[in-house]
């Protein structure tokens, strides 16, 4: 009896040992390291051993897994998700969504957006009635990479495929027209919210789309500010001026907080002029809208673009040495 | 027609032979569970869901087949060996041949049933969690079929002259060449020594091509796989299974069983 309680007890230790070492052992995944090896795309294809399918699955859920709900990413985690994404499409290319979760994501150095861009046409070369890989390839070209030529191409393959929105057309007219802005921009995003399933991406495609009703409206306020100027040979003092007293040009200003906003989550912003940059400005952004979603990615496209031009100026004088 | 009577006694018997094993339900059990918690495995994605369920179910019938194919088969002769019932069924008109084709055609139907049942819980989930299933479906899991007969041919070669276990890792390691026999020949194209060209080439033409029965991702994605296809592809596996199981059956004959 005595021998029987002694090996239960024993047990029952046994268990709870284990039990309290593994609660001492953290739960992190190789994904949560953030260094998680992935392997060459090639080499992957030859180890999955005719499980290419599965391989790619499991690569795929790791990117899934490695955005989680975060908004905001590194340049190393968007160069991790560059790697996974291309193993996934080298193992199955014929995966339709990770393409354009690439574009969504592959967003923070010119290196990615080239290598989403890369991805892009592979899908495009494994999905050649899928329209929105090209205008998520013409988008990267006009927003992150200011190459509004390529995007108008890129919009026009869009547009003869079916299934596209009539819209690409002119967008291709405005894109080609070189006054490529806001409403271009505006388009661009209200297709990228309709389309993507995923939820942070949606949300930052929603307020770029915020920033550019309140620059709308910012226009609307610089017309009617011209107006006055006409009319009363001076500038204003202030922004009430446009609505009050004798001088009013127009009816009531429009509401400077976007329309998405709850009014109980309102910030009682309101429109002033910017003595700065001599702007009428919503005090919700404090700024002008410059096309981007916000300032530093106007900065960084245009820090990419000077990159580039330096580039292509020192590899002529490289090719003439030679 | 009294010759394949014979074999077909050997092979029924060997399939209730089977049948009994333990181990047939364990993988069957796990191929099942598997497929089962491909459902909770997919809502990791918020997209492909179904796709991703279709991949996981056809790769774990694909992988369990296989694991019943190797780890069933491979002791049936040698477990007739061991207990000396092989002299027993010998000493009566069954030849060697006789004797290892029923073997064969009896492990083909065991590892046939096993499919068919993976299959009904592969469409069963499929089903349930909103998917659809077509031609393709029904022609990737028949050429599942058509490649575990073959890797139950390359079983039976090998346990006709080696141990259970060697037997294993050799079926095994054919398995693994068979899937990558292409890689290496398209790496053998791009080499710039002829010899290794050569040697890619005639590893591809000689070892069993097992890519051309993988039709997971074209089921998965609902891409067309043609007839011929599938014709050609089973053709290949009805022509290599036979000519393995003449070189099983020259082995076999030849073999000293004392």
């Amino acid at each position: 009896m005595a021998a029987r309680i002694i090996s239960l007890v024993a047990f029952v230790a046994v268990v709870l040992g284990t039990g309290a070492i593994h609660a001492r052992i953290p739960p992190t995944t190789a994904v949560d390291g953030g260094e998680a090896f992935v392997p060459d795309p090639a080499l992957a294809r030859v180890l999955s051993l005719g499980f290419n399918s599965l391989a790619a699955d499991y690569y795929w859920l790791q990117a899934v897994q490695a955005i989680g709900g975060d908004t905001v990413i590194t340049a190393e985690l968007a160069d991790h998700l560059g790697k996974l994404i291309d193993v996934v499409t080298t193992l199955d290319p014929w995966v339709d969504h990770p393409y354009r979760f690439a574009a969504v994501w592959l967003i923070e150095s010119e290196q990615n957006v080239r290598t989403a861009n890369r991805l892009l046409e592979r899908g495009i070369a494994h999905h050649p009635e899928e329209w929105r890989n090209h205008f998520y390839l013409g988008f990267n070209q006009f927003y992150y990479l200011m190459e509004n030529e390529e995007a108008a191409e890129e919009l026009l393959e869009a547009s003869r495929l079916p299934g596209s929105p009539a819209y690409l057309g002119r967008l291709v007219a405005r894109l080609r027209s070189e006054t490529a802005d806001i409403d271009v921009s505006e388009v661009f995003l209200r297709e990228l919210v309709r389309g993507t399933q995923d939820e942070a991406s949606r949300a930052g495609y929603e307020a770029a789309l915020d920033e550019i009703e309140i620059e709308k409206k910012a226009r609307h306020l610089d017309r009617a500010r011209k107006q006055f100027e006409t009319l009363h040979g001076r500038d204003i003092m202030n922004v009430r001026e446009l609505v009050e007293g004798p001088l009013a040009v127009v009816h009531e200003l429009p509401n400077p907080e976007p329309e998405s906003l709850p009014r109980s989550l309102g910030r009682g912003s309101v429109w002033e002029l910017d003595f700065e940059t001599d702007t009428i400005v919503s005090t919700y952004y404090g700024d002008r809208y410059r096309l981007h979603f916000a300032p530093w990615e106007r900065a960084k496209a245009i820090e990419w673009a000077r990159q580039r031009r330096a580039r292509e100026q020192v590899q002529p004088r490289e090719g003439n040495l030679e | 027609m009294r010759i394949w009577m014979r074999i077909w006694a050997i092979a029924t018997n060997t399939l209730r032979e089977a049948i009994r094993n333990k181990l047939l339900y364990t993988l069957l059990f796990f191929s099942v569970a598997v497929i089962g918690t491909a459902v909770l495995i997919a809502s990791l994605s918020y997209v492909e869901g179904a796709r991703i369920i279709q991949d996981l179910g056809l790769s774990a019938i694909r992988l369990f087949g296989v694991g019943i194919a190797v780890f069933v088969g491979i002791g049936l002769i040698h477990g007739e060996v061991e207990r000396r019932t092989v002299y027993t069924i010998l000493s009566k008109p069954v030849s060697r041949t006789h004797f290892l084709l029923g073997k064969f055609l009896g492990l083909a139907l065991t590892v046939w049933l096993q499919l068919v049942l993976m299959s009904i819980a592969f469409a069963g989930v499929v089903l349930l969690s909103g998917g659809t299933l077509g031609f393709g479906h029904a022609a990737a899991l028949f050429l599942v079929g058509m490649e575990l007969m073959l890797i139950v041919a390359v079983a039976t070669l090998f346990s006709a002259f080696t141990t259970p276990m060697l037997a294993a890792l050799f079926t095994l390691g054919v398995y693994a060449l068979g899937h990558l026999s292409r890689e290496l020949y398209h790496l053998g194209q791009q080499a710039d020594v002829a010899s290794v060209t050569w040697v890619a080439t005639w590893v591809y033409r000689l070892v069993p091509d097992l890519e051309t029965f993988n039709k997971t991702i074209e089921a998965a994605h609902g891409m067309p796989i043609s007839a011929v296809e599938v014709g050609l592809s089973t053709l290949y596996a009805v022509g290599y299974t036979t000519a393995l199981l003449f070189a099983a059956s020259y082995i076999f004959r030849h073999r000293d069983m004392k």
